[in-house]
């Protein structure tokens, strides 16, 4: 799932540099409709990658007092 | 009309910075986050702190890509990359008067670098967040082919914009027909408009229907 998300975020970081160097309708279009949602995609399986590993849950703390 | 400028006094806009931080500034933070991620990639994992850094890092550079995207979109390059657009913004140098847009762009009354954000949006900020919002819809529609000739505007177009400009000056409170009442109240509800009746269609119908310029 790491993977996943790691290339859905190098997709959507390789169309943001592209519409960076040549800003056209084509490159524009491509970072609204593919750049984005790769975007929210990558942080959606990273987060739930996160919560997989419990990295979410509370854990109780040791008290000296 | 050729339209590439012949000396440095005719480039617009006239300051150009020597380093385009709008175009610089998202790929020099992307960078970074295209090391880490390829790290991430090979070894199937991302410590936390480095998740955290990268997650920064990415959101940071699309934050940036998309304040670039929304300030060089305005230029009338952008607009004209689209082929359906093409022939609009072409037919902007005509000079022989017949569209409203060219008098403008010809003349100069609006800045030539992004003659189609001047008319196409209204104020304030949600004249920029209306006329961004109807530039997203145009990309879909482009890319899915769903739009037919002639082109024709959505909805009714703001006077406001060119109130803007006219409301004040002495030469357009001088005619006749914009100080009758009647005309005034028809304009202000979009029951009629400043173009067809009194002044030429605000682009060519050849441009619209997709053809060439008119010269």
């Amino acid at each position: 799932m790491m993977r996943v998300a790691c290339l859905l975020a190098l997709i959507a970081l390789a169309i943001l540099i592209l519409t960076a160097v040549h800003l056209d309708g084509a490159s524009a279009t491509m970072f609204s409709f593919i750049g984005i949602p790769a975007l929210a995609a990558a942080l959606v399986l990273y987060v739930i990658q996160r919560w997989r590993v419990g990295a979410f849950r509370r854990t109780p703390r040791s008290s000296t007092s | 009309m050729n339209s590439a400028p012949v000396g440095p006094l005719f480039v617009s806009p006239p300051v150009a910075a020597a380093v385009d931080w709008a175009r610089v500034l998202p790929v020099l933070v992307a960078l970074p986050a295209v090391a880490i991620l390829v790290w991430g990639m090979v070894r199937g994992r991302l410590p936390p702190y480095m998740g955290v850094a990268v997650l920064v890092l990415t959101l940071a550079s699309y934050g940036f890509g998309m304040l670039m995207v929304m300030e060089e979109s305005k230029d009338i390059r952008f607009c004209g990359s689209c082929h359906v657009m093409t022939p609009i913004v072409e037919s902007l140098r005509a000079t022989d008067g017949e569209s409203l847009a060219a008098i403008h762009y010809t003349r100069g009354l609006v800045p030539t670098s992004q003659a189609c954000y001047t008319c196409h949006s209204g104020y304030g900020i949600w004249g920029t967040f209306d006329a961004k919002k109807a530039g997203t819809m145009h990309m879909l529609r482009n890319l899915t082919g769903s739009y037919t000739f002639p082109l024709e505007l959505h909805g009714t177009f703001d006077i406001a914009s060119c109130l803007g400009c006219h409301a004040g000056a002495a030469s357009f409170r001088a005619v006749a027909a914009h100080q009758d009442h009647d005309v005034q109240e028809a304009l202000l509800s979009h029951t009629m408009a400043c173009t067809g009746a009194c002044h030429p269609a605000a682009h060519p119908e050849a441009a619209l229907t997709g053809g060439g310029a008119a010269s």
